[in-house]
C-alpha cells in the first residue's frame, strides 16, 4: 500500500515537472492611466 | 485593467508599472493560461497593447498545415513566425526535446491608431532560452 502511495505521488510531481507551461507574460501598453 | 486580468483563467498574479506602461502576469501552477484571452481582455479594458511578450516551455510540432508551432499544452500550440530563431528550432520537430522560449506573441504595427488582434496569433521567437 505505501509503494502504491509512493507511485501516485511520483507519477503526480513527474507529470507537473514534465508539462510544458505558458512560463510568463509581459506587455507593454499604451493609454494606461 | 489590473482587475480584468487578474479575473481570466489562469492567472496567478498581475503586476502593473505605470511608470514604463509594463504589465507582468504570471500564470498559476497548472499554467492553462490563455494569452490570447488576456490580449482581448486588455483591449476591453480600453487599453491599447504594443506588444506581447511570451515565455514558454513546450515542444517544437508541426501542425495540420505543416508550419512549426511550439505546443504548451496537448491542445494548445503557438504557430512560430518563421525567422532564423524558428529555423534552428527546425530539426526538434516532432521530437521529444522541450524548449523554453521568449518571443512576441503580439505587437502592434506602425501606423495604426487602435490594433486590435486578429485571426491567430503567431510566436516570434527571440531567444531559446532552454533545450532539454
Amino acid at each position: 500500500m505505501k509503494k502504491l502511495a509512493l507511485l501516485i505521488v511520483l507519477g503526480f510531481s513527474a507529470a507537473s515537472s514534465a508539462f510544458p507551461q505558458v512560463k510568463h507574460v509581459e506587455m507593454r501598453v499604451e493609454g494606461m492611466t | 485593467m489590473k482587475q480584468h486580468l487578474g479575473r481570466q483563467s489562469g492567472v496567478q498574479s498581475v503586476d502593473v508599472s505605470l511608470l514604463d506602461g509594463k504589465v507582468g502576469i504570471v500564470p498559476k501552477e497548472d499554467a492553462r493560461i490563455d494569452p490570447a484571452g488576456l490580449l482581448k481582455a486588455t483591449f476591453d479594458s480600453g487599453v491599447s497593447v504594443a506588444e506581447m511578450d511570451i515565455t514558454a516551455r513546450g515542444k517544437i510540432v508541426r501542425d495540420n498545415s505543416g508550419r512549426l508551432a511550439l505546443q504548451t499544452e496537448p491542445n494548445r500550440s503557438f504557430a512560430l513566425a518563421p525567422n532564423d530563431q524558428s529555423k534552428a528550432l527546425e530539426p526538434l520537430a516532432g521530437t521529444p526535446s522541450i524548449v523554453t522560449v521568449r518571443g512576441w506573441l503580439y505587437k502592434k504595427s506602425a501606423g495604426k491608431k487602435k490594433p486590435e488582434p486578429q485571426g491567430e496569433l503567431q510566436l516570434s521567437v527571440l531567444e531559446v532560452q532552454k533545450k532539454e
